[in-house]
């Protein structure tokens, strides 16, 4: 009884993912610069990994026919998604910080840039 | 179809390596090119994954993904950037 | 038809829309005018492979294979913090 709970639970988890990690990925094709893809990039790492790793290590527990190394596979799911969870965010807050001291990517589509201000930039 | 889907996986993923390798030869940006290369490995690593094969994939991935790219950035900033 | 054969169902239909959503990643690494774009669509893809791995592992019948995802997540990280450091030494002049 508990396994099949379990087991609903991971696959609703993994649903969800797959829902934010399509969200993500159109969004990623569509949206204007690089700056606001950053969001989706968000959305993809922490919708569309952290939660269906959640999820796998929840279905593990509740499935049965893996045998009694599923546990391996949880402990190693819930490790996955912690890291995920720290990584992901530092990587692109280092990639953007980057991108914008460097100019790498244009700022387009802007309407206010309040780092311009704090750094004394004359540029837009 | 359940035994089929791990082969279909595989040979999309060896058509898209086949593509991310063509472009990185083309390429004239070495940075770009070392982009693509990192794609051309992810690739390769999910082949490996899906040929049941996970040392190799412990072992690949590092190389591939952590230090080629590393030396390769490191060469481009010691040189020069664009080809030609 | 036991739990089991819906569960196996249901994991079919989502890793397949799994691989559409990577075909959308991967036309962003391709075509991404500017080189963080394609560091950023190549990350994306890192961490969603990676969950893509854990869950194919309980599909194919096979945990031991699940550690793999965990080095996919550390070494996709390195990718990144490479890239930032060269554009930002090109700024400061190091």
């Amino acid at each position: 009884m508990i396994d099949m709970v379990l087991a609903s639970a991971g696959l609703t988890l993994i649903a969800i993912g797959v829902f934010c990690d399509f969200v993500a990925a159109i969004g990623l094709i569509r949206l204007p610069n690089f700056f606001t893809r950053l969001h989706a990039a968000t959305v993809g790492a922490i919708g569309g990994a952290v939660v269906p790793m959640l999820g796998a290590a929840l279905l593990a527990i509740g499935y049965e026919p893996l045998g009694e190394t599923r546990f391996i596979l949880a402990g190693v799911a819930f490790t996955t998604s912690i890291v995920t969870m720290i990584l992901s965010q530092a990587g692109s807050h280092a990639l953007a910080r980057a991108a914008y001291r460097a100019r790498a990517a244009p700022l387009q589509p802007i309407t206010y840039d309040a780092l311009a201000e704090k750094r004394g930039d004359s540029s837009e | 179809m359940s035994e089929m889907l791990p082969v279909i996986m595989a040979f999309v993923a060896a058509l898209i390596s086949i593509v991310a390798t063509w472009l990185a030869v083309q390429e004239r940006d070495m940075l770009i090119a070392t982009l693509f290369s990192a794609l051309q490995s992810t690739c390769y690593a999910l082949i490996y994954y899906l040929l049941m094969a996970p040392d190799i994939v412990l072992v690949y991935l590092p190389v591939s993904v952590g230090i080629l790219p590393l030396i390769t950035i490191i060469l481009i900033k010691k040189t020069e950037r664009y080809e030609e | 038809m036991t739990p089991y054969d819906i569960i196996l169902t249901v994991l079919t239909t989502l890793l397949a829309l799994y691989l559409i959503s990577f075909a959308l990643y991967i036309v962003r690494v391709l075509k991404g005018p500017t080189i963080p774009d394609r560091v950023l669509a190549l990350d994306s893809l890192g961490y969603d492979l990676a969950a893509f791995m854990l869950i194919l592992s309980i599909y194919l019948n096979s945990p031991m294979m699940a550690v793999c995802a965990l080095s996919l997540a550390l070494w996709i990280y390195a990718l990144d913090i490479y890239v930032a450091k060269y554009l930002e030494a090109k700024e400061v002049g190091g």
